[in-house]
């Protein structure tokens, strides 16, 4: 197990740098390197409107990677994020289709539907004891299922409300688009909710040794069931931002998310059997993942070559970290 | 085996030991935990490489490797913990090692016939070979394991305490395999805690103290009385806190009745009374850890009723345990897997138990925390150069007092200690065991299990013995010596001697 080898913060000289974990700065590394490769491609990669623009693009998978960041946390694994986002987007959508009171309900109702999954894989892991890979598994094929059902296998025809549509591409603050202060907000309640909570320091206790967490009194399950709640919630809640920037839900729109959320948690240090990470890292993590995409597709990569990049850069990321480990 | 040692960090496990055994001969070790027997089997088997000394086989030296390379040599070990796989058949487990082969693949018929025999040679022949392990009780599963180790063919036996899970008609079965290997020319190496098994079985035996060989003697040379005083035989070091003798309150902070668990705890009934340390002795594995556990609400199924300040109380899991008036605490034994989080703060380490203690709706107050995390640090003196540093950059006795403390700043009025000493240096138990009669006299409950049978004698008020599950005797005050502990722990109704 991965108790011998535990990392020691060497960085002790800095107060402020403590406890910031190099995969991190490994992870920012990386994001100037992308930034200075593009800068030599093309003037514009250093432009405020190109950066700003990346920057909404990630608030949605920012938002979804902090419920994926979570359950890593807790040693599980949440792999039912790509119908839970579709979900979301469609029932959101669907609310909006109801008169005036459908369309103020229309954000909650997609976030509840989320946490409605959530809660069912929370309890199927939590209670039941089955295997949080299977359970979700599971929930996200019935998602889609339930979701075809519904379309009836055609492209939903209702679209998203004008809040949905402000939330997602509207600009509270001049040119700062309000996805991304959505994703700040998320982001400050989340490093809160972490570092500041008994919950937050229990998901931590329960990642490291499920045991020992319970044997303190911790309700462990009610925590791992609570964290699936808000998993779920968080990714419908990406879901329905996604659906206000393209304006409606769209079959499948979640599927580009699963991978890339949980590459940006790992990306960013978090361990993948739970127990440590930061949320600065999962932001890096996001950000990098995102620039990577834009800057590929900017260079007119063909896809088959995108992916494999994409994948490529992904193993010898985590190659570099597990070396890190080891010493 | 010759000159033989081991070490493990800066514990010797075993120091310059002798043992030989001969072909036609049961050869049985005897000595308390922790006396050293495990680490000479393990060597003998290959499980862990000696530091010193040398084995001999037939006069030839030879060192193993790997435990696959003892049985080659005709060396195999039947352990204590059973190393079966429950999922499997017990025909694939007896010959999981070396199954038999044809074309790549496993000949199911030549399995079978060679599983048939093994556990006819154990005398088990009822047992279907194609039967999951898991199917099978506790008792038919060591037998499957016994005959595991007779389908290797071994030239020397070891049986490490192997009939500790039988039920009385294998062990007859087991002895009389036993005696027919014997007369077939095999050397056997016989571990148990059972005096009338070893009456009955051994030729010789060798006494084991604190990782040293005490002794070697024919069987039936030496009374029972002198082979305890053999076990045992150390100076007794002073390091304990006088007893207090005051008066204690009526009614028990907590009692037990009739507990019972799934056939590992039959009808345990006892109370604890505020300002006493309750000891709980035996050997390893009477159930001393399931009865804390049980008390602790981790485990389920548990039968019987359990009472805190004489009101019934349904304590489900450690959440409810450690809440409202139980207050309980459970000091658990693996600190690493039970009790800490190793990459984590010792801080954070030390709030995990109290956590509503240092926050207000869920929401962590840093300075509260500032502070009972120092109060804790103070009161335990652990040496912490900062607390935001792992837990895992402490000493193993320092860790040790971090699970401690953090059960500690829940303020507990019953504390439960798994076997807590071990592997800690003699000075930090000496401040522990202080600590532990502070507590008590400060009006606290302890039930105390250990396996040193000095720190019953030096810490506790009274001892309650187990063996198989449920309490043998109860010791109190002067009575509670080290012939009596050993005596009650095997079970022998003898008197100790006065």
């Amino acid at each position: 197990m991965t108790s011998g080898t535990t990392p020691v913060h060497k960085s002790r000289g800095l107060p402020a740098m403590r406890g910031v974990e190099p995969a991190v700065l490994i992870a920012f590394g990386c994001i100037l390197l992308l930034l200075v490769v593009g800068a030599m491609y093309s003037r514009n990669f250093l432009s405020a409107t190109y950066l700003l623009q990346q920057l909404k693009v990630a608030s949605f998978l920012g938002v979804i990677a902090t419920g994926t960041m979570m359950v890593i946390l807790l040693g599980q694994i949440d792999l039912s994020v790509p119908w839970v986002v579709t979900a979301g987007a469609m029932m959101a959508c669907a609310a909006a289709s109801f008169g005036p009171v459908g369309a103020v309900l229309a954000v909650p109702v997609g976030i509840l539907c989320g946490a409605l999954i959530g809660l069912v894989n929370g309890f199927a892991t939590a209670y039941l004891r089955i295997p949080s890979m299977i359970v979700t598994l599971a929930t996200n094929a019935v998602t889609q299922g339930l979701m075809v059902v519904y379309t009836g296998g055609f492209s939903p025809q209702d679209s998203a409300t004008p809040a949905m549509r402000w939330l997602a591409t509207g600009e509270l603050i001049p040119r700062v688009p309000n996805g991304v202060v959505v994703w700040v907000v998320v982001a400050v309640a989340a490093v809160f909710l972490l570092n500041r909570t008994t919950f937050g320091r229990s998901i931590y206790a329960i990642g490291n040794r499920e045991r020992a967490a319970y044997l303190s009194g911790i309700n462990t399950r009610r925590i791992v069931m609570l964290t699936f709640v808000l998993a779920g919630g968080l990714s419908a809640f990406g879901g329905v931002l996604l659906a206000g920037y393209a304006s409606k839900a769209a079959q499948s729109m979640g599927d580009a998310y699963l991978l890339p959320a949980i590459a940006a948690v790992v990306l960013g240090g978090t361990h993948v059997l739970g127990g440590r990470g930061s949320y600065l890292g999962t932001v890096a993590g996001v950000v990098l993942i995102t620039l990577l995409q834009s800057i590929l597709s900017v260079m007119q990569i063909e896809e088959a070559g995108r992916q494999l990049i994409f994948g490529a850069v992904i193993v010898v990321m985590l190659l570099l970290y597990g070396r890190q480990k080891a010493l | 085996m010759s000159g033989v040692s081991k070490r493990y960090g800066g514990v010797t496990a075993l120091k310059e030991a002798d043992l030989s055994v001969t072909p036609g001969r049961i050869h049985a070790v005897l000595g308390e935990n922790g006396a050293g027997k495990s680490t000479l089997i393990k060597i003998m088997a290959g499980v862990v490489a000696p530091d010193e000394g040398m084995i001999t086989l037939d006069g030839k030296p030879v060192s193993f490797a790997t435990p696959a390379a003892a049985n080659a040599a005709g060396i195999v070990c039947v352990f204590q913990e059973l190393s079966l796989i429950p999922d499997l058949t017990a025909a694939d487990n007896i010959i999981i090692s070396n199954p038999p082969q044809r074309f790549g693949m496993i000949d199911r018929k030549a399995q079978r016939a060679l599983a048939e025999q093994a556990l006819a040679a154990a005398g088990t022949a009822d047992i279907h070979p194609f039967a999951l392990v898991r199917d099978l009780s506790l008792s038919r599963r060591q037998m499957v394991e016994i005959a595991k180790a007779l389908a290797r063919r071994p030239r020397v036996l070891i049986l490490d305490e192997a009939t500790s899970a039988l039920t009385a008609a294998d062990v007859r079965n087991v002895f009389g395999v036993i005696k027919r290997l014997r007369a077939e020319g095999t050397a056997i190496v016989y571990i148990s805690h059972r005096m009338h098994e070893i009456a009955e079985l051994a030729d010789d035996c060798t006494v084991f103290r604190n990782g040293r060989k005490i002794a070697t003697y024919a069987a039936g040379s030496k009374t029972d009385t002198e082979v305890v005083e053999l076990m045992i035989g150390r100076e007794y070091k002073n390091v304990f806190p006088p007893k207090s003798t005051a008066a204690r309150p009526e009614t028990p902070a907590l009692s037990c009745r009739n507990l019972s668990w799934s056939g590992r705890l039959n009808d345990i009934s006892f109370s604890l009374h505020a300002g006493e340390v309750v000891g709980l002795g035996g050997l390893d594995g009477q159930g001393q850890r399931e009865l804390l556990l049980a008390m602790f609400g981790v485990l389920r199924g548990v039968t019987g009723q359990i009472e805190v300040a004489g009101k019934p109380a349904s304590l489900a899991d450690p959440e409810a345990a450690k809440s409202g008036a139980a207050a309980m605490a459970l000091i658990p034994e693996d600190r690493k897997i039970e009790g800490l989080m190793l990459p984590m703060s010792i801080a954070e380490n030390l709030c995990f138990a109290a956590l509503d203690r240092v926050s207000s709706r869920g929401i962590i107050d840093r300075s509260k925390q500032a502070e009972r995390v120092a109060a804790m640090i103070e009161l335990l003196k652990i040496k912490v150069v900062d607390p935001d540093l792992p837990v895992s950059s402490l000493s193993g006795g320092n860790q040790q007092k971090v699970v401690i403390a953090k059960w500690l700043m829940n303020d507990p009025r019953i504390v439960l200690l798994n076997d807590p000493m071990r592997g800690i240096d003699v000075g930090t138990k000496q401040e522990l065991y202080a600590l532990l009669r502070k507590l008590a006299d400060e009006g606290v409950a302890i039930l105390f299990y250990s396996t040193d049978y000095d720190e019953l004698i030096g810490c506790c008020d009274r001892v309650m013995v187990m063996y198989d599950g449920a309490i043998v005797r109860t010791l109190e005050g002067d009575a509670i010596t080290e012939h009596a502990l050993v005596a009650s722990a095997l079970n022998i109704s003898e008197a100790p001697p006065a």
